[in-house]
């Protein structure tokens, strides 16, 4: 139908592409080693607080998933059901629905509920994550309203051979297996990664919730993940660039109960196929990028005490073409198309629905010679039938003041869809709202940011603040005949301030790094969803006022030890703010070693977690495990190609 | 020198921050101090927050008109657990019943300090007190469609038998030393009334009514009300398919005497209640709520009430009615209080979804 078209279409497009370009393949005569990413985000993303977790971060904890990383070692705050458990992120007081998550340029929200599991990421089949602060609607549509959150993966031409494996095992029966393997030729780079994780998860803790305090292990906790993912990257020839990229994952967990709850017995299982492909033509003036993404996820959720056995499944179909134009050495033009097509089937609606969304979009960047200052307007409209949908727009600049200072700032609208949840539900005592408006506002923020160094130390400090207002947030709420319905009626004022230290000095082979991060962040409900609402200017439930970290890094040759100590503030778990979770303070420690010998290294680590023996719920009575650790060791091998 | 005035700037303005957000710690709402007894007033179970938060009992003090919110936790430093249902007075201690939890909570009736846990349930959702040493939980067991009445020694708290009844049992009442039992679907259909010998435990008929009835009272004159909320088109469902009724059934032959439909194919008729003297019923239908006499032979068609609640509950001592209103769901809820000619006395705030009554 619809989407088999448009799939059918984009491929034999760039197969077209991919042909043409072959014949042409002798001539090539310099090859770039390293594939220079020059994505969308660092490009026209101007103004926007930025955080970035590069490889190294990634392979720190390479056993583990995105959003205990998140958690430690960002500003995001993380709302974790428990160890393993459905993780959401909340950029700047919003919602789990209001970040968009890119994988490589593709939303991965699911259409369905809007969001992503972050615990379903292993930060293996990572190569960059960049956090990308504040809205910025107009450079990728639908969800970007708090923050966005790019995952990339990225290849490195003419490496040679490399394969790794490694095993980890850590509490709680946790046992962890990975390998990959990489051919890195001088045009073609083929590469395969695999994990395997399952964990029984029963740790011990205390039940506060139940009569006499009982010391209880955490129960139906297990999970089973595995995972592949397949690139291929082709350098066509000097100007020209294809990939494929293939994604799949299962995930089976069983859903604990929560502390005041006694027992559980559900369980979900995720599946999901994700396949890409990019082709980008460089030119001197111009670059065209095509990229087109299949999605197709899984999931079903049972649990027989309540009698649910639901089973759903979406299709994602993304095409992307877009064209950047430099008009002259100070300014720069991107003009884009994106058709996302979506259908979901569940015996939750009355039919299936389906969606096609087209969207235009647009930026303009002007800049100095230098790169020390620049601008960028964006613009982006997007398309559905019978659907009004904003058009939005986004003004940002960077510069650097004095040599020290950068001076950052950005307007941005924003807005979000209603997920296919929201619109067509259909049971028993709910029912979706066909008629929702997205939601949509105008987010601020101004960034100062110093950096500097004197002799072996660097230093750098941070300061953001932002203001954002969400309108017509969509709110389940009993209609007359107690039926639940969504309606758009929240209006939510954000705004807040973010600041953040890193400080490195190196001696020698000898390095320390320092880095602390504090957030402010008052998120409030500025209008009345009932008479007399006490929810009226509260803060949102689960948002904390303050949250803060601090990491201390210590490298030395091939070792390193790294100590960060989380504090997430009070969260209010009712929305007249009467009832809360108190704050908790969470220290872990990994340590590293490597060892290495010609084209063979193994790097032996280990992850301590909540070595202080915090007991903290980040959700209420949702337990979470006091210490807790990770062993493991990986095996590196690295054949260099033959040099001519 | 410029750079360490900024960075010392920089600092400053961190340390500014740090030292400003210390008032921004919640105000602790503190619990009036518990040394009274709860003797003379209402008790309200609140569900409390959806997922995975826990349920409160707020009491109301007829004497001092003094609100008292989450009594059991207060006293016995432990939530009560997720959803709490209903709650029942008998002989002197409470009966909490928590449904998530699969759990009874019992508590001294006047000073709320624990006495104890009747564990093993599933779905439980109401007690009813039988003799000195036994009493009855109904459940909608696994799944929510295995009906039960959970026969419970009250002296050793401990479930002794099993009684299978229809899908979803609910609401109980008394009559003689037969005990009826709407059977509620649960999350399935049904659409009968189990009628049980106390003494025996044994079933001793099964009485066929509306679609899944849930509420259960008796009148003055020894007939029993039953409210059939109606039933869903086959999920996923927009409306009823089968109607709500108000059934009246005659003990002395266990038959059903009276049936009353109602009209809406989107409204479920709910919370039935009886006043003290047993001549008046009150329930929810359409937003509002209806009143009629116990003698009447067709449904009141003008409201009583124009408002929607949450809950229902009549105070046997002096026929004032109570309304819950839960508001947005996820925060505290407010009780409403109604003269005898429906006008509004007084309001209160309680916990979070506040579902049920217990007066005292």
């Amino acid at each position: 139908m619809n989407l088999f078209k448009i799939n059918l279409f984009v491929c034999s497009f760039l197969l077209a592409f991919t042909g043409f370009a072959q014949l042409r393949m002798d001539t090539v005569k310099q090859l770039s080693v390293v594939e220079v990413s020059s994505s969308r985000q660092s490009t026209f993303s101007s103004g926007n607080k930025s955080e970035t977790i590069d490889s190294s971060l990634l392979d720190q904890n390479s056993a583990g998933n995105l959003a205990d990383l998140l958690a430690n070692r960002s500003q995001v705050f993380i709302k974790s059901y428990g160890l393993g458990s459905l993780a959401s992120s909340s950029f700047r007081g919003s919602g789990a629905s209001h970040t968009a998550v890119l994988w490589n340029g593709f939303n991965l929200q699911s259409p369905m509920l809007g969001q992503l599991d972050l615990s379903l990421i292993p930060t293996n089949f990572l190569n960059d994550v960049k956090l990308q602060y504040g809205a910025s609607g107009a450079l990728w549509g639908s969800g970007a309203v708090g923050g966005t959150i790019h995952l990339n993966n990225t290849s490195q031409f003419d490496k040679g051979i490399s394969a790794s494996a490694t095993i980890a095992f850590g509490s709680f029966s946790d046992k962890q297996q990975q390998a990959s393997f990489e051919i890195s030729k001088k045009r073609f780079v083929t590469s395969f990664k695999v994990f395997n994780h399952d964990a029984k998860n029963d740790f011990p803790f205390i039940n506060t919730a139940q009569y006499g305090k009982p010391e209880q292990k955490q129960s139906n906790a297990e999970l089973k993940q595995k995972g592949l993912l397949q690139e291929n990257y082709f350098q066509i020839n000097s100007n020209q660039k294809i990939n494929t990229r293939f994604w799949y994952q299962f995930s089976d967990r069983n859903i604990p109960p929560s502390m005041t709850q006694n027992s559980n017995i559900s369980n979900q299982k995720d599946e999901s196929y994700r396949a890409t492909t990019e082709w980008q033509r460089t030119g001197k003036k111009l670059t065209i990028l095509a990229r087109f993404a299949y999605f197709d996820e899984g999931l079903k959720f049972k649990d027989s005490m309540i009698n649910e056995d639901s089973k759903s499944r979406t299709k994602n179909a993304i095409s992307e073409v877009e064209t950047r134009f430099t008009i002259t050495k100070f300014d720069l033009i991107n003009i884009g198309i994106n058709n996302t097509y979506s259908e979901a089937s569940t015996p939750d609606y009355l039919k299936n629905p389906s969606e096609n969304r087209t969207a235009l979009f647009g930026s303009y960047k002007v800049h100095t010679a230098k790169n020390n200052w620049n601008a960028v307007i964006s613009a982006r409209q997007e398309f559905i039938e019978n659907k009004e949908i904003p058009f939005t727009s986004s003004v940002g600049f960077e510069g650097k003041l004095f040599k020290l200072i950068i001076l950052k700032g950005n307007v941005s609208k924003h807005y979000r869809l209603p997920t296919f949840n929201d619109l067509y539900w259909a049971g028993q005592g709910a029912q979706g709202n066909p008629n929702l408006k997205p939601e949509s506002g105008w987010a601020e923020e101004l960034s100062l940011i110093h950096s500097s160094s004197y002799k072996q130390i660097g230093w750098e400090l941070g300061a953001t603040a932002f203001n954002r207002t969400i309108d017509d947030w969509i709110l389940w709420l009993p209609d007359q005949y107690n039926s639940w319905t969504p309606a758009n009626v929240l209006q939510v004022w954000s705004r807040g301030l973010e600041y953040k230290v890193n400080v490195n000095y190196t001696i020698r082979k000898f390095k320390v790094q320092l880095s602390g991060m504090y957030n402010y962040v008052l998120s409030t409900n500025e209008r009345s969803t009932t008479i007399n609402d006490a929810a009226l200017g509260q803060q949102l439930i689960y948002v904390p006022i303050q949250n803060g970290q601090c990491n201390l890094s210590l490298f030395y040759r091939a070792t390193s030890i790294s100590y960060t100590q989380v504090y997430t503030g009070y969260r209010y778990t009712t929305s007249d703010n009467t009832s809360y979770l108190k704050p908790y303070s969470v220290g872990n420690l990994n340590v590293a070693q490597t060892f290495g010998w010609n084209t063979l290294k193994i790097k032996v680590f280990a992850q301590l977690n909540n070595i202080w023996q915090e007991t903290y719920q980040v959700v209420a009575y949702r337990a979470m495990p006091l210490f807790n650790c990770q062993f493991g060791a990986t095996v590196y091998f690295n054949q260099q190609n033959k040099r001519n | 020198m410029k750079t360490k005035t900024l960075f010392n700037l920089s600092a400053l303005a961190l340390a500014i921050t740090f030292t400003s957000c210390k008032k921004d710690d919640p105000e602790v709402p503190t619990p009036a101090p518990v040394g009274g007894a709860y003797d003379n007033g209402v008790f309200i179970s609140n569900e409390g927050p959806y997922g995975s938060g826990t349920g409160t009992i707020s009491f109301y003090n007829r004497s001092t008109s003094g609100v008292t919110n989450d009594i059991f936790e207060v006293k016995n430093s432990y939530p009560l657990g997720n959803v709490v249902q209903s709650m029942e007075i008998f002989n002197g201690k409470g009966y909490i019943v928590v449904n998530n939890a699969g759990k009874v909570e019992i508590v001294d009736g006047s000073t709320f300090a624990s006495n104890g846990v009747i564990s093993g349930l599933t779905n439980p959702r109401n007690f009813l007190g039988i003799d000195n040493s036994k009493g009855y939980i109904s459940e909608w067991g696994t799944g929510g469609i295995n009906g039960a009445i959970k026969v419970v020694d009250l002296n050793t708290k401990t479930v002794t038998a099993t009684i299978n009844t229809g899908k979803g049992a609910e609401g109980m009442v008394k009559v003689g030393n037969n005990v009826y039992v709407t059977c509620s679907g649960g999350y399935d259909n049904d659409s009968v009334v189990t009628v049980i010998d106390a003494t025996t435990n044994a079933v001793v008929t099964t009485i066929t009514v509306g679609a899944n009835p849930k509420n259960i009272k008796v009148d003055a004159s020894g007939k029993i009300w039953v409210l059939c909320s109606g039933q869903y088109a086959p999920y996923p469902a927009t409306n009823l398919v089968k109607l709500g009724q108000l059934v009246r059934i005659d003990a002395s032959t266990n038959t059903v005497d009276l049936t009353l439909p109602f009209a809406s194919i989107y409204s479920q008729p709910l919370n039935l209640v009886i006043n003290n003297s047993k001549t008046t019923l009150y329930y929810s239908y359409d937003g509002k709520v209806y009143s009629q006499l116990s003698t009447a032979t067709v449904l009141n068609t003008t409201a009583t009430i124009n408002r929607n609640f949450y809950g229902l509950g009549i105070d046997p001592t002096n026929d004032y009615f109570y309304g819950s209103d839960a508001g947005n769901f996820s925060s505290n809820g407010k009780v409403i209080r109604y003269n005898t000619t429906g006008v509004a006395v007084d309001s209160f705030t309680v916990g979070v979804i506040p579902g049920n009554f217990c007066f005292k």
